[in-house]
């Protein structure tokens, strides 16, 4: 690494991982990761001149008007990261975000309710009314997958799959 | 809904029931003993799902819970994906271990779940006089916390914690490793109790 001196390393052992479970989300500049996503969407915002971002783990569309779990629900987790990112300095047009996840993972059963597809949608509309720029995503098609998200790192935002195949978005 | 210790007692017997005869079709299909685990009884925060399942690839057979009650909940013969090779192997007398799964696996794996889960049902349903019907089977081969998360996703109550109630079924002779796993709704869950405790007051 050439440019080590500028960067803090985003292993170093102080900064441990965080690990966002479902209806989770954490803000900051410390590594996060989300394991085993299947029709969830695990979405990152990323500010690059602040380098500090939010990571939130989504099971389902709408909250119904539940406010309990914000991270839970896209219609509540989207507004609650930004708000959070806001109060840390970040503005919206700097804001850049990501997302994986979204899929079906079974062929006849329950596909009827398409929750992993209603999941992106949600997630690209409420982006779009924010003024959000959805930079890159890998949603969809029936495998799970997991995401591991550095914001010191330029926000980089690595894929594993579940059959074996890695991503960088 | 919170269980008592009483309560938590019946539904582990329940599982106690339904898994000995999962148990023995399962020793029937691969001609060797098969041992199982007191049930575990675990009400798991969603967000903390990951610590119980992770990333693992896994094969999970899924049934619907359907019946008196329609939309039951689920039901699931989970079994590690290095397990199911070993009980495919068994079942289609092959020995190599690093082979890409097929789909005579994936219809074998259907049909061991299949015949294990309609075992469990069959027994849980003498026991408490309750109907549990599976739905026909979906497999999954993929990280179990995709999967579980997934059909916790569309069960139709808002779930915040899931009652896992599960069953080892292990193997010695072929090292293969498999758990059956209960994802009741909780109106499922309640009616289970319900007669669970008359059961026990002789009622």
């Amino acid at each position: 690494m050439s440019d080590v001196k500028t960067m803090t390393d985003p292993h170093s052992k102080n900064e441990q991982t965080a690990m966002i479970g479902i209806g989770e989300y954490r803000v900051g500049s410390f590594p996060m990761m989300t394991i085993g996503l299947g029709s969830c969407i695990g979405l990152t915002l990323y500010d690059d001149s602040l380098k500090v971002g939010a990571m939130v783990h989504i099971m389902l569309p709408e909250s119904a008007g539940r406010s309990d779990r914000p991270g839970k629900y896209a219609d509540t987790a989207v507004p609650t990261i930004i708000k959070e990112l806001n109060a840390m300095g970040c503005k919206n047009r700097s804001l850049v975000a990501k997302m994986a996840g979204g899929a079906a993972m079974f062929e006849y059963f329950g596909a009827n309710l398409n929750i992993g597809e209603r999941n992106a949608i949600k997630v690209r509309t409420l982006l779009e009314e924010h003024h959000i720029h959805l930079a890159k995503e890998d949603v969809g098609g029936k495998c799970g997958r997991s995401v591991t998200f550095l914001p010191t790192s330029s926000g980089k935002f690595s894929i594993r799959r579940a059959d074996g195949t890695t991503a960088e978005l | 809904m919170k269980l008592t210790s009483v309560q938590s007692d019946a539904i582990q017997e329940l599982g106690n029931i339904g898994a000995a005869h999962a148990a023995t079709t399962l020793s029937q299909m691969l001609g060797s003993t098969v041992e199982m685990s007191v049930p575990a009884i675990k009400a798991i925060d969603i967000s903390e799902l990951g610590e119980y399942m992770g990333d693992e690839p896994a094969a999970m057979v899924a049934f619907e819970l359907q019946g008196e009650i329609p939309h039951g909940g689920y039901i699931i013969f989970y079994i590690s994906r290095e397990s199911a090779i070993r009980l495919t192997n068994t079942m289609l007398g092959l020995t190599d271990m690093n082979r890409t799964m097929n789909e005579m696996d994936e219809s074998a794996l259907l049909e061991v779940g299949n015949i294990m889960v309609s075992a469990f049902l069959d027994a849980t349903a003498e026991l408490l006089g309750f109907i549990m019907l599976p739905s026909p089977p979906a497999l999954s081969l993929d990280m179990a916390h995709a999967t579980m998360s997934s059909l916790i996703a569309q069960m139709s109550e808002e779930v915040d914690e899931v009652l896992l109630f599960s069953t080892e079924l292990v193997c010695e002779e072929h090292k293969i490793d498999s758990d059956i796993i209960m994802l009741p709704e909780s109106s499922t869950l309640a009616r289970i109790v319900e007669l669970m405790e008359n059961m026990m007051k002789g009622i």
